[in-house]
């Protein structure tokens, strides 16, 4: 199957699991079942864990197009965290993928492992509450661990949400001892860690923006004002070349962060792709709410499902002042001459 | 119900041969033009230097994409890209035929006689001619199909009257490609395009002074009565309008909308690098960075969608407006940084970076007008959005 393919059927997949409505009742109930079934019976919540390791197979690209179609539908799930981060976190190591709802936790968790004992607080896990094991890399050996919704003894867990009330949940480890390890080969690091979950969350946010595009460009034509459709306004045809202009280049960037990936580098295009998704995210919600009006704010449009997403991803991952200083100092630190070059072939040159 | 965007997005990053030929052009830069020799340029507005675009053309570098027997190489629009984008990112001197060998052989190629392929064609591809635009008129800027200059036929050819301004390059122009009204039908339908030799009777250029003193660049150019024989129609009769859309794909979206500013960002890392390595500087050249890397890609990404056979005008207009507007941040990003007076003492010259520096603050504004407003590109690409 092509990507373009597989994007197609994901969004169909989508459509029909992950409506508005499902999307609303999620954020109530804290868990969409019957679309984390569909992903499940699919394989797509397995994508890329090879199959001998229990995975579905696939590519980071197909990864990354069954994200950008999630993105696009607000999809309420750890999709990101079950297979291109924590799936392959797990594989790097040979480990296999366990049943069940499983999550991430993140490279800012302050965690130690004392032999098979697993101590410390992870912030911010997306669905922690929901998870029956989580994922982490822990002193350069990848974990899994039970999780909050293990039958029993799993570790504390106390909620929280993100700004589109996304799960987020602060676990607390106290000693339980994991269900396994091993570690992680050469070039699975933290770093590398914080660049698949910016990927990640790169890969959600196109998809986001592209559907917000897509219902701005839809409203524009169809409210009229002063006697005729609102697009057809100069003020207004602005904040949609802007939307466009931002879709096109997050797309662009994720793009291109997925080639690198798939070349075995990455780190220069994915800092990339996270700064300009941070940008495009702040642009392109102002031009969408500014388009749509009051009806935009809402509880009943469904502009917020995506919007309030890209307020949230933008900072999640690593906000855009993380991965610019980190890029910008390899950078400088290369010198002007090399600054080109950077430009042209990405981490080919740069780190 | 969701689309990923309609423009191509993804260019498949640059073949062997396409590296191969980046790697003789940095070589002959090297070579020809080593840096600390010349005085770099900010973009298309670089110096004018004929011998170097003699010498460009030596390698076969300038109208690259016409065909072979008309003296240029088949080359492709990436060719094209992978050449200009390091001759822009040195700053090189490709005043001479920048404009000949971005658009003027292209048009020939698609619209012009067989005569003035065979005419024109292999003395651009040498590097000898250069080009002026004569779109812009004293009461038509971006309205541009308001144009009055006028060709009436007459005899064995046209008698061509009228005022064009904010002609670049129009004192050293061999030739000024203008759009003129023939027809009085409907506004578009009446435009036609001529080649009009800046040589000819009746043809008198005025410099029009720069807003930093500079006379030899800008101009007025009218047009009195200049006899411009049949053969100097470009395509058809009526047809200009049409042309001008269709050049604007190659136009408006190449390294030259978004690069013109880079080579401050470079120079600043030369001589401030403590500056450069300060928190703020770090994260002031990793945000650039980014935005190059991304509008290289879909500037790439125009390339590869001309090569395929298709006229992106819409696509290229996006990323016009966008890289332009870029250009114009990058000074207000290091002004910020630097966050001191532009002062400098006349003697000894200011450094490399603040010569720079102090010439993108004064032409900055230009990169948003010049082209195509932001505003028409907006309109333009608004067309193209469904």
């Amino acid at each position: 199957m092509s990507d373009s393919e597989l994007f197609d059927v994901a969004v169909k997949l989508f459509a029909e699991h992950s409506r508005w409505q499902d999307v609303g009742d999620a954020d109530a109930t804290g868990w969409p079942d019957n679309l984390w079934k569909a992903l499940q019976q699919t394989g797509f919540s397995d994508v890329p864990v090879p199959e001998e390791l229990g995975g579905a197979g696939g590519s980071v690209a197909d990864a990354v197009q069954l994200l950008r179609a999630a993105g696009a539908h607000a999809a309420p799930v750890p999709l990101a965290e079950a297979g291109l981060v924590g799936g392959w976190l797990l594989a790097s190591a040979g480990l296999a993928l366990p049943e069940g709802v499983r999550t991430v936790l993140s490279p800012a968790a302050t965690l130690r492992l004392d032999g098979d004992r697993l101590f410390g607080t992870a912030p911010a896990v997306a669905w922690g509450h929901r998870a029956e094991h989580v994922i982490g890399l822990v002193d350069g050996v990848v974990v899994l661990a039970p999780g909050p919704a293990t039958q029993s003894g799993g570790p504390a867990v106390s909620r929280g949400v993100n700004l589109a009330d996304e799960p987020r949940d602060t676990v607390v480890f106290d000693g339980a001892p994991v269900t396994a390890r091993a570690d992680a080969p050469d070039g699975v690091t933290e770093e590398t860690l914080w660049e698949r979950t910016a990927l990640g969350r790169a890969a959600l946010m196109a998809g986001a923006i592209s559907a917000v595009a897509a219902m701005t460009l839809r409203y524009s034509g169809e409210r009229e004002q002063f006697g005729r459709p609102i697009g057809r306004f100069q003020a207004v045809q602005a904040h949609l070349v802007t939307i466009h202009q931002q879709a096109t280049v997050v797309a662009s960037a994720v793009d291109g962060a997925v080639e690198a990936v798939e070349l075995g580098r990455g780190g220069f295009e994915i800092a990339c792709a996270k700064m300009l998704a941070d940008r495009a995210a702040r642009l392109v919600t102002a031009a969408a709410h500014q388009t749509h009006g009051a009806i935009g704010m809402t509880k009943e449009y469904p502009l917020h499902y995506l919007t309030r997403r890209l307020w949230a991803w933008r900072d999640e991952a690593g906000g855009h002042r993380r991965w610019a200083d980190r890029l910008g100092s390899a950078l400088v630190a290369s010198g002007p001459d090399a600054l080109y070059p950077a430009i042209q072939s990405g981490s080919e040159v740069v780190q | 119900m969701v689309s990923l965007p309609s423009m191509v997005t993804s260019p498949p990053s640059l073949t062997a041969p396409e590296l191969e030929l980046r790697k003789q052009v940095r070589a002959f830069l090297a070579e020809t033009l080593p840096w600390g020799t010349f005085e770099p340029g900010l973009g298309m507005g670089a110096e004018v230097n004929p011998k170097f675009s003699a010498a460009l053309a030596e390698r076969g570098w300038i109208g690259m994409a016409v065909p072979a027997r008309y003296g240029g190489h088949d080359a492709t629009a990436v060719d094209r890209f992978v050449v200009v984008e390091e001759l822009l990112r040195w700053g090189a001197p490709v005043g001479h035929h920048w404009v000949a060998d971005r658009q003027i052989a292209q048009v020939l190629v698609r619209y012009g006689t067989e005569e003035q392929k065979q005419w024109l064609l292999p003395r651009i591809c040498r590097g000898e001619l250069c080009f002026c635009i004569g779109m812009s008129e004293p009461d038509a800027g971006s309205d541009l199909a308001s144009v009055r200059t006028r060709g009436v036929h007459d005899g064995d050819g046209w008698r061509v009257s009228g005022v064009k301004v904010w002609t670049s390059n129009a004192m050293r122009a061999d030739f000024m490609i203008a759009l003129c009204r023939t027809g009085d039908g409907e506004r578009h339908a009446g435009l036609s395009r001529f080649l009009i030799d800046m040589h000819s009777p009746g043809v008198t250029v005025k410099p029009i002074p720069f807003l930093n003193g500079s006379t030899d660049h800008f101009a007025e150019v009218v047009l009195d009565g200049v006899l411009v024989s049949d053969e100097m129609v470009i395509g058809e009769i009526g047809q200009g309008w049409a042309q001008n859309a269709d050049e604007l794909a190659f136009e408006r979206s190449g390294p030259d909308r978004w690069i013109s500013t880079f080579l401050l960002v470079q120079e600043f890392i030369r001589e401030r690098p403590d500056l450069a390595a300060s928190p703020d500087g770090s994260r002031l050249i990793g945000e650039l960075a980014a935005q190059y890397w991304v509008l290289r890609r879909l500037s790439l990404a125009v390339a590869r969608a001309i090569d395929a056979g298709g006229t992106p005008a819409a696509e290229a207009a996006l990323i016009k407006e966008m890289g332009t507007r870029f250009e114009q941040d990058v000074v207000s990003a290091l002004r910020e940084l630097l966050d001191r007076e532009l002062v400098c003492g006349l003697e000894p010259a200011p450094s490399l970076f603040e010569r720079l520096l102090r010439r993108a603050a004064l032409d900055a504004p230009s990169f948003t007008i010049r082209g195509g407003t932001t505003e028409v590109l907006r309109s333009v690409a608004a067309k193209g959005l469904s």
